[in-house]
């Protein structure tokens, strides 16, 4: 397990809102902890997938994606809370995070 | 030497969607070919108001419309493609925009999809298509082979290292696509269109399909194009004409036909779409982009 300080938490969640903002098309206050992205936003798996592969990239993650997906099957990313949580787990454990 | 590929998108984006990013400088040119196309068609630019195969129809090209106009822009542009490929329908678009057709027989075959269904729905036939996100082609084959058969089952395309097209009868994608989701998928959806192209049981339903892309003479496209079949290059109208032909009932591998464009030196990819489709469910390594409108 990899640990995570307050600075990555808060930059993961920067990275999280400024993707969303800008394929979206929102102004990044507009987004808030509570904002459901599918809903809200209008994104889709597809973005997400992109997000993904920016977070693995940029913190060098080797992370497959079916992980994530049984991890999502416990836990719905129906919030950017979830979201951010997910990707802060993501960091830390990587394909481990099924566990979780 | 190849260094730019133009690409182009099958049918499944909602008209809505493609035209959400149609800059307001090209619509014009939209709105004339839209016109134009539907009234020789004899279709309602309102698509609720027109009959269930007309409607499906329509809306696929509204694709092809789409597709020629952001072509027409990038050559206007100065972006002049080294070669090119169409995915699933996009071989139709990319015959007309190659110049192999004219975009009215492009148009033409598209509409023989009616005969198709028409023949599914008499026949009884219950086909679907399905997408799931999240697995490559390696991690779906290995999942499914040994559960379905390929009468009932096929990956109908490979697209990415993450997305993939199940096509077959509806209880075996439903299935498939339950057992995906269930062994990570990221997400997964039917198509509900009742048609399973790129299952070769599409062959004996497509006959007045296949006859008809081959009621022209075919000209030399304008720039070569790759199969997503075979992965030849293809220089003469007998290999597009057999292309379109194929369309209908081979499964495909868009995820090696990108792998291949890059082997012969691409490196610049120009998404045909409006909306940037291709691009979302398509990978390249790393020395290499996919441009979108947007870029333009």
């Amino acid at each position: 397990m990899r640990e995570i300080t307050e600075e990555i938490r808060q930059e993961i969640k920067d990275m999280i809102f400024d993707y969303y903002a800008e394929e979206c098309e929102v102004e990044k206050d507009e987004i808030t902890m509570d904002t459901n992205p599918q809903e809200d936003l209008g994104s889709d798996s597809l973005m997400f997938v992109e997000l993904i592969e920016m977070t693995a990239d940029k913190y060098d993650l080797d992370i497959k994606l079916q992980s994530i997906g049984k991890y999502m099957l416990k836990a719905p990313m129906d919030t950017m809370s979830d979201v951010v949580e997910m990707f802060c787990k993501i960091y830390q454990y990587g394909n481990d995070i099924v566990n979780q | 030497m190849y260094n730019r590929a133009f690409l182009f998108n099958g049918i499944g984006s909602k008209p809505e969607k493609l035209l959400v990013n149609m800059p307001p400088e090209l619509m014009d040119k939209y709105e004339f070919y839209l016109d134009s196309a539907f009234g020789r068609l004899g279709l309602s630019k309102d698509l609720e108001k027109n009959s269930s195969y007309d409607g499906r129809v329509a809306e696929w090209i509204i694709s092809l419309i789409c597709d020629r106009v952001v072509f027409e822009h990038y050559i206007s542009k100065g972006i002049i493609p080294d070669i090119g490929a169409g995915y699933s329908s996009g071989i139709v678009s990319i015959s007309g925009c190659f110049g192999c057709v004219p975009h009215e027989f492009a148009h033409d075959i598209i509409m023989m999809n009616r005969a198709t269904m028409r023949c599914l729905d008499e026949q009884g036939e219950e086909l679907d298509m399905g997408i799931v996100i999240g697995f490559s082609y390696n991690d779906i084959e290995e999942l499914l082979s040994a559960r379905f058969s390929p009468d009932v089952l096929v990956i109908g395309s490979g697209n990415s290292k993450f997305h993939v097209m199940l096509s077959g009868r509806t209880e075996a994608v439903a299935e498939a696509l339950d057992l995906c989701q269930r062994e990570g998928a990221l997400k997964v959806f039917s198509f509900g269109t009742g048609v399973a192209y790129h299952h070769p049981i599409m062959e004996k339903y497509s006959r007045e399909y296949v006859d008809f892309c081959a009621s022209t003479e075919y000209r030399a496209p304008d720039y070569p194009m790759l199969s997503i079949f075979d992965r030849e290059i293809m220089t003469t109208g007998q290999q597009v004409m057999r292309e379109n032909q194929l369309n209908v009932y081979t499964p495909i591998r868009w995820d090696l036909a990108l792998k291949k464009l890059e082997e012969l030196g691409v490196t610049e990819f120009f998404d045909v779409s409006p909306n940037g489709a291709v691009s979302k469910f398509s990978r390249v390594n790393r020395k290499c982009k996919i441009y979108t409108l947007e870029d333009v």
